[in-house]
């Protein structure tokens, strides 16, 4: 009898999917610009912006993602109101870029000097040699640590039901609350949800990892 | 020296951590010349080089080429007229050689695809590479690799290549190709400014040998008097040094 309900219920944990896989793209969309651009700052800026960039990482994991989420959708929401899924990507999508900042740094001081000095001796300036020399290799090197990333706000966004935003964490609330009980059952299929996809999600970032392996050079790919 | 050099070096001084590792260098290099610069580690060699195109600007002293004072202003499309080759290659890691020939053309010089492509043709044909248009920097034994930054210089249309210790980071056996390359290039008139031991190259293609120790230039002159009868003791000293080396090497 539960699984004829879950049955029925379950376009609804699919709708929920959705939304958590939206907000996840979002946040962590928003989380990679950002993200660059203060690492970016933080290896080559002006002692002013690098400052700023390490203030910013500090504040943003300093803070719980719960106190971040009523932080941005009551504190902000107040001043100026936002809907809980804005809210959300903002609060998430600011901390993700704190954590993306620390990946993309190291990744972008990993690269070999002498390739940006080669390019400003071909006449290169120093913005054309971060973006043709530097962040291409970077980036290479920094999917193996994003796929971290990826699975730690997957599971974030399901923190964003306590702001009301109807995810697939809420949307299991509201079956095991209708069901009157069967909570075992319902977070068990919640649970696999969320596992298949951050599988999916990994799978797929390893293996854009080895297509954009360098041939020559020692990849994940190349122990095999 | 003649009234136009192409490049007109006068009294470039450059101190690194409290130590003066330049005192006051001038020298001038004339279109279509190719000298070469020796003396021990440690004597500034490379930071002229870097001094040059302002990878490390001097403290003072000015650096002239082709009549235009070299300064930070405008330093990009000043770059672009100088060629440099790393002792340690520099290739983009991520770029084919194809690419890496390419990409400042484009980037630097505005040239079309199409152009781009067929000036880095050329250079690599000239280099011998024409068979590594697809490789990867990582796929290239140490001699092709310098070989490919030798093009990729070469393809700008540089008014100058300055080498730096060009054959220092290849086994024995990998130098004898790029010396070739650089040969080559100095008789085919490419004006050049090398620092090297490569006595080789020094004998065969330089016009002239400049020889220097603590910052300074000791002495300069043609490769047949400068290693045959040298003015200096030091200069002798050092040379008798070097041809010791390579006897055992």
């Amino acid at each position: 009898m539960v699984f004829d309900t879950l049955v029925a219920e379950f376009p609804f944990l699919l709708r929920g999917l959705w939304i958590g896989i939206q907000l996840l793209a979002a946040l962590l969309a928003l989380g990679f610009v950002l993200g660059i651009t203060l690492a970016v700052m933080s290896v080559y800026g002006h002692w002013s912006l690098r400052l700023f960039a390490v203030v910013f990482e500090r504040i943003f994991r300093g803070i719980p993602e719960i106190v971040l989420l009523l932080l941005f959708f009551y504190g902000i929401g107040e001043l100026l109101p936002l809907s809980p899924f804005v809210a959300a990507v903002l609060a998430l999508g600011l901390r993700s870029t704190a954590y993306q900042a620390q990946i993309f740094r190291g990744s972008i001081q990993s690269v070999a000097g002498g390739e940006v000095m080669a390019a400003r001796a071909l006449g290169m300036s120093r913005l054309g040699a971060i973006w043709h020399i530097v962040l291409p290799q970077a980036l290479r090197r920094s999917i193996g640590p994003w796929t971290n990333e990826y699975s730690a706000e997957l599971k974030a966004t399901s923190l964003a039901y306590v702001i009301g935003v109807v995810e697939l964490t809420r949307q299991a609330s509201y079956i095991v609350s209708n069901l009157q009980g069967n909570t075992l059952t319902v977070f068990a299929v919640v649970a696999a949800m969320y596992f298949v996809v951050n599988r999916l999600g990994n799978a797929g970032l390893y293996a854009l990892e080895r297509r954009l392996t360098i041939p020559g050079f020692e990849g994940r790919g190349a122990e095999s | 020296m003649s009234d136009n050099p192409i490049l007109s070096v006068r009294d470039v001084r450059k101190t690194y951590g409290g130590v003066e590792v330049l005192k006051g260098v001038s020298f001038d290099l004339e279109r279509g010349q190719s000298k070469i610069v020796i003396g021990p580690s440690g004597t500034g060699k490379s930071t002229l080089l870097r001094c040059i195109n302002l990878l490390s600007p001097p403290d003072s002293g000015n650096v002239v080429l082709d009549g235009v004072t070299v300064e930070e202003r405008g330093i990009n499309q000043i770059r672009a007229q100088i060629g440099f080759v790393f002792q340690e290659f520099n290739l983009f890691t991520h770029l084919r050689v194809l690419d890496n020939v390419r990409l400042a053309q484009r980037n630097v010089l505005g040239r079309s695809k199409q152009e781009a492509t067929r000036r880095a043709m050329e250079e690599l044909e000239r280099v011998g590479l024409s068979d590594k248009l697809e490789a990867y920097p990582a796929e290239l034994s140490g001699g092709q690799k310098q070989r490919a930054s030798i093009a990729r210089a070469l393809a700008m249309d540089p008014k100058l290549i300055l080498f730096d210790e060009p054959t220092s980071a290849l086994d024995p056996e990998l130098t004898g190709e790029v010396v070739q390359v650089m040969k080559d290039l100095a008789n085919a008139g490419m004006t050049m400014l090398v620092v090297s031991h490569e006595m080789g190259f020094a004998r065969a293609a330089a016009d002239e040998v400049i020889f220097m120790e603590g910052g300074v230039i000791v002495e300069q002159g043609p490769p047949s008097t400068l290693f045959t009868c040298p003015e200096h003791a030091r200069t002798s000293q050092f040379l008798r040094m070097i041809s010791h080396e390579h006897q055992e090497a």
